[in-house]
């Protein structure tokens, strides 16, 4: 994937209404204005908001929240970019909630759930072997996410996916200017917690297996 | 050599970037994860929209047609703002060390302007939510009753009906249902930032505890023929932990309701946080005005176009609002022949 500060940006199809346009008719009442957006941005939405929960599932009812607000309130946008960080930021939103909630429902059901299946999330097809190894990737990466400010992992999330810095900008309300230095503070940060966790990790695995022998 | 020192930091800020995008790429959905096809999810969303909209109350509708859905929305917004503001020293005084109560007493009312409206409407937009919501136990049902006499068995409360009126065309009876929102302050103090306060107005020990709402049973009697909607329920209770100036943000909450500072500072001394409801009223929608409904205190809205008006009271512990396509003068008539 190519991470040029233009970003990936939109493909609309020739001749197609620009977003900006669709959403004023959207605002009007325009139902047909609406189902193009949601074709155009929904596999978008659900990317960000599986990256964010990592679970189909709540990842497919999060995107119906996101547009469910697009099809109730549409907001009022000015540039190109404006919807795009409209959806982005409320589809973020909506992760964090949910994030938040899923933490303090854990928290209260601790006893009833001491922890999750290792296997869950493993396609059947998949080598057990490496698909334990990615889901151990993935979940250091989570971990490591946890630890950074939500503007932080706004930025790495969303840039991961390809948006340009015009759009980081919308979408985390932030000012254009500053995306460069943020996102830079966040990509240390990143690091430096991701280091120390794969230490962390990788030492407990040792003592694990010493105590195995 | 310093243009040479600036493109090397430049390539290595690069080359970390590309490095993090690529360890964070296995977030990304395998085939498996793949979204249904987006056809597939758009006749999910229209099919729960259209079934979430049948399932409100009538009463409810016409509330919200009144005000127009976006102005109830963000007025929702400010309502919730304006309960986070009841974590008063006073209250923790009267109350328990570690909990207080508000119960609706008093109705209140500030004119805002579009402005303010579309920049709370934006907030509530973006699904910014002060921490989270739970409904404890059962999420409450709408039924429809035949009589008075069983909207009065199935909520255990005494309900009145406007004599000048007659018997309503319909009653439905709303269960009464618990709530706690569960405070993120990183989150209410992103609200308190958007709206242009001071986020430092609520202090970092709220973060984790509880707000508990209590809505008790509502009776809705609505008269087709007159366009009227009489809501009544018992006064809704929050215990809430109390840990915030009440004073200092609800003058912030005035500020940016437009008020000027020293009359927003008068006015939220004079307030008692403890048991008024403050209601925004977008300027452009309707007006206000305090009116005595039965020898109590209450709040009148009436449209622009007079054409709808609202009455809201509390009397004895139980709440009162009446909604119709009428004047304030005809409303309060019937207001004042509840028996």
């Amino acid at each position: 994937m190519s991470h040029d500060e233009q970003g990936l940006g939109m493909t609309i199809g020739e001749g197609a209404l620009p977003d900006w346009k669709l959403v004023q008719q959207v605002r009007q009442g325009d139902e047909v204005s609406f189902d193009t957006l949601f074709r155009r941005h929904y596999d978008r939405v659900y990317g960000i908001l599986f990256r964010l929960v990592g679970n189909r599932a709540e990842a497919e009812d999060l995107a119906q929240e996101v547009f469910l607000k697009l099809y109730r309130r549409p907001p009022e946008v000015r540039g190109e970019a404006s919807l795009t960080g409209w959806l982005y930021r409320v589809a973020t939103n909506q992760g964090y909630n949910h994030l938040r909630g899923r933490k303090r429902r854990r928290q209260r059901d601790v006893q009833l759930a001491p922890g999750a299946d290792p296997s869950e999330g493993l396609a059947w097809h998949e080598d057990p072997v490496r698909a334990a190894e990615a889901a151990e990737a993935a979940a250091l990466v989570r971990a490591t996410l946890s630890r950074l400010s939500e503007r932080q992992v706004r930025l790495l999330v969303l840039r991961q996916m390809g948006l340009s810095y015009a759009e980081l900008a919308e979408a985390c309300a932030v000012a254009p200017g500053s995306v460069g230095q943020l996102l830079a503070r966040a990509v240390r940060a990143f690091q430096k917690q991701h280091e120390r966790l794969s230490q962390g990790s990788a030492s407990g695995r040792q003592g694990g297996d010493g105590g195995k022998r | 050599m310093r243009q040479s020192r600036k493109a090397s930091r430049e390539a290595s800020r690069i080359a970390h970037l590309q490095e993090v995008m690529e360890t964070m790429s296995v977030l990304e959905p395998r085939p498996e994860d793949a979204p249904p096809p987006a056809t597939q999810a758009l006749a999910r969303l229209k099919a729960g929209a259209v079934a979430a909209d049948e399932a409100r109350p009538q009463w409810f509708k016409e509330f919200s047609n009144m005000l127009r859905r976006k102005y109830a929305y963000a007025a929702g917004l400010v309502v919730l703002l304006a309960g986070l503001s009841l974590f008063s020293p006073a209250v923790r005084a009267a109350a328990s060390d570690f909990l207080g109560l508000f119960r609706v007493q008093k109705f209140a009312a500030i004119s805002v302007s579009p402005r303010q409206m579309a920049a709370l409407e934006r907030i509530a937009e973006e699904g910014l939510t002060p921490g989270e919501f739970e409904v404890v136990g059962a999420e409450p049902t709408a039924s429809q009753v035949a009589t008075l006499a069983e909207a009065e068995t199935a909520t255990g409360q005494r309900v009145l009906a406007p004599r000048v009126l007659g018997a309503a065309d319909t009653i439905e009876v709303v269960d009464g249902a618990m709530g706690r929102l569960t405070i993120n302050v990183q989150s209410a103090r992103a609200i308190l930032s958007g709206a242009g306060l001071d986020p430092t107005l609520l202090p970092e020990s709220l973060d984790g505890q509880p707000v508990d709402v209590t809505l008790y049973p509502t009776v809705a009697q609505n008269w087709q023929a007159e366009g009227i909607t009489l809501v009544q329920t018992d006064s809704p209770l929050i215990a809430y932990p109390p840990d915030v100036d009440a004073t200092r943000l609800g003058e912030a909450l005035l500020q940016f309701m437009g008020l000027p500072e020293g009359e927003a500072a008068r006015l939220a001394a004079s307030i008692d946080w403890t048991n008024t409801l403050l209601l925004p009223v977008p300027e452009e929608v309707a007006t206000f005005s305090e009116v005595r409904v039965g020898g109590t205190s209450g709040l009148a809205l009436s449209s622009l176009d007079g054409v709808r008006s609202v009455l809201l009271w509390e009397r004895d512990g139980r709440v009162y609002v009446m909604e119709g396509s009428a004047t304030v003068r005809e409303l309060v008539r019937a207001a004042n022949s509840l028996r």
